[in-house]
């Protein structure tokens, strides 16, 4: 009995690791709620929320201990790519501009930031992976954060869209490095640092999720410039604006 | 897996001797931030994102009286520190207070209801500004990382034998008590700190023990394990009440409870938070709980009625009788509810007593004609008239 298991856990490992693999080739793996996307405007504004960025460091066992330097670097480089590549579309970026801290606005506003981070998880959890795939969402790609997504744009409904960025990257540490390469003399394959990521696009009026991408790459580098733009490129490939 | 047993025993007597003492380093200062590029930062930028995600969480009482109250005792304790911490208040039903290294401190409304005065809840602020000013999260976390890198040869190993080696995330791995939690000794710490700083601040050094005496008790009414999550990272409750009697005893420094102003305070919101007790089922707890708030006899009739609302809930062999009295006995007294009127009226309407049901019934709605369940009341009564 606990043979079986075993070897049935073994070929999940198997399923997964390929699973990460294809990823890494492929890159990103897009949804878009419908295959023909009309914008709401002929040269719509988006507002681009903070992202939610964290760099971290592996620790020689694999931990991941954020780091504050980079992160901040990070966030600057990514804000530059995304202006970057938003400047060839069709698109107006708009910054979000957090209201008065405390205030009710604020509170409701980061409301609607947390609950767009839960439907993300959601679609990550869902839509990516056949073991946790919902059978009423096989086919279609029906995510809302509800119409209470207009009090992001405020009364001025200031943009039509909004653009959530989700990244995550982590850096093996020397100490890390050399169990990796120990573990190699060992045959046992120790995992190095990982980006992973997700955007969304957002219908200010529907508080529909029109597009959504996923981002999972081994390498890349999000605290210098070049290396940021090329994840952000990746990460909004089809974008569809 | 044999093989494993001497290479699992090597590397944690390893870890375990790299980590036996306790780093002396110095306190926070008032108004320290931390160095660009640490450690500490590092750990500032995370606690920050947690503090972002409680200050606008559901759970957070704004109520500006109390948040006002539980500030001013706050920052009597703190002393110079009051401006950098900024306080919390969560509604969880369950004895707690944290800080965070950035200055982020959450006390759960179970604690405020669990204090029976001033000073016992400035007592365990103070303890929690002691984990604060000693960092003793931050020694944790280095902590965290020798021990789990020092084991880091057993994962390899574990690796070769076929099984996965550990990876994770570090705030996964603080959700883990056993990671999380401080160790006994930073607890001890945390107790002298707490306790110089309850002095200091003018209140009755007495106060300090009694809290955990009734902490223990609660425990044991719930016939709950003593190790239990609470309990395996902290102190034998007994020895911390101990050694905090004993301290008291040599202080000998004259001080104030504040039983009245604590009281004044935590009235207002005192039915809400049973009402939460109350939802996590837990009666033989709660009833340790209500007896300490008898004893004070404040707004006795919800008290009484609360502890029909216990009976009621619990529906063991003669509950009901025992829930048609305690409504019986709050209404008689200062501080009932409405609620007390719609839920006798209801038990009685269920026991077939219409006629005094029906008078129940009306004084509820009387006493609340906007009442959320007025619509379903009114349906009752029409059965019963």
């Amino acid at each position: 009995m606990a043979r079986a298991v075993r070897r049935r856990k073994t070929r999940v490992g198997m399923v997964l690791a390929i699973g990460l693999l294809v990823g890494a080739c492929a890159q990103t793996i897009a949804f878009n709620k419908s295959a023909e996307f009309t914008p709401s405007s002929p040269s719509p504004r988006i507002l681009l929320m903070p992202a939610d960025i964290e760099l971290s460091e592996l620790s020689a066992a694999g931990i991941a201990f954020p780091k504050a330097e980079w992160t901040t670097a990070a966030i600057d480089n990514v804000g530059t790519a995304i202006e970057g590549f938003m400047a060839s579309r069709n698109a107006t970026l708009i910054a979000y501009q957090a209201p008065p801290a405390a205030s009710p606005e604020a509170y409701l506003q980061n409301q609607i930031i947390k609950l767009h981070g839960a439907v993300g998880n959601a679609v990550l959890a869902h839509k990516f992976g056949p073991a946790n795939a919902l059978p009423t969402m096989a086919d279609k790609f029906d995510y809302t954060l509800g119409e209470g997504v207009r009090a992001l744009a405020g009364d001025r409904a200031i943009a039509e869209y909004a653009l959530f960025v989700y990244l995550r990257d982590s850096y093996a540490s020397g100490e890390r490095a050399a169990v990796m390469i120990f573990g190699l003399l060992l045959g046992v394959a120790v995992p190095g640092g990982l980006q992973i990521g997700f955007a969304s696009l957002v219908d200010l009026e529907s508080g529909d999720i029109v597009w959504f991408n996923r981002l999972v790459n081994p390498t890349g580098d999000l605290r210098t410039p070049d290396p940021a733009r090329k994840t952000i490129e990746n990460l909004l490939a089809d974008f569809p604006l | 897996m044999t093989r494993l047993a001497p290479i699992v025993a090597l590397a944690l007597l390893v870890s375990a001797c790299a980590t036996a003492a306790l780093d002396d380093g110095p306190d926070v200062t008032p108004g320290e931030q931390p160095p660009p590029a640490s450690v500490e930062a590092d750990f500032w930028m995370i606690t920050d994102a947690a503090e972002a995600r409680i200050r606008d969480s559901g759970r957070r009482v704004m109520d500006p009286a109390i948040n006002a109250y539980v500030r001013r005792v706050v920052c009597a304790i703190a002393g110079p520190y009051c401006g950098d911490i900024r306080v919390y208040i969560i509604r969880v039903p369950d004895f707690n207070a944290s800080m965070m290294p950035n200055g982020a401190m959450q006390v759960w409304t179970g604690l405020l209801l669990r204090a029976r005065n001033e000073a016992e809840f400035a007592y365990v602020i103070g303890h929690e500004i002691g984990h604060y000013l000693r960092r003793h999260t931050l020694k944790r976390m280095v902590d965290l990382r020798t021990k789990t890198d020092a084991l880091v040869f057993v994962q390899l190993a574990i690796g070769a034998a076929g099984g996965s080696p550990l990876a994770g995330n570090l705030v996964q791995l603080l959700a883990m008590a056993s990671l999380s939690a401080y160790s006994r000794d930073q607890e001890r710490e945390s107790d002298a700190v707490g306790f110089r700083l309850l002095v200091d601040a003018g209140y009755d050094p007495y106060q300090a023990a009694p809290i955990w005496r009734r902490l223990i008790v609660e425990a044991r009414a719930a016939d709950e394990d003593q190790r239990s999550i609470f309990f395996a990272s902290h102190p034998a409750p007994e020895e911390r009440a101990e050694t905090l009697e004993r301290l008291a005893e040599e202080i000998r420094a004259e001080g104030d409870a504040f039983e009245a102003r604590y009281l004044e305070a935590i009235l207002p919101l005192r039915a809400g938070l049973f009402r939460d007790e109350l939802r996590s089922r837990r009666f033989d707890r709660l009833q340790v709980v209500l007896d300490h708030h008898f004893e004070a006899a404040a707004k006795l009739g919800e008290l009484h009625y609360i502890q029909g609302e216990l009976y009621r809930l619990r529906g063991g062999d003669g509950d009901e009788a025992l829930a048609i009295a305690a409504y019986r006995r709050a209404l008689n007294l200062d501080g009932a509810p409405p609620e007390t009127h719609r839920d006798l009226g209801l038990m009685l309407m269920r026991k077939q007593q219409s006629g005094e049901a029906l008078g129940h019934l009306r004084a509820y709605l009387a006493a609340t004609p906007e009442a959320e369940d007025r619509a379903m009341v009114r349906s009752y009564m029409a059965r019963l008239e």
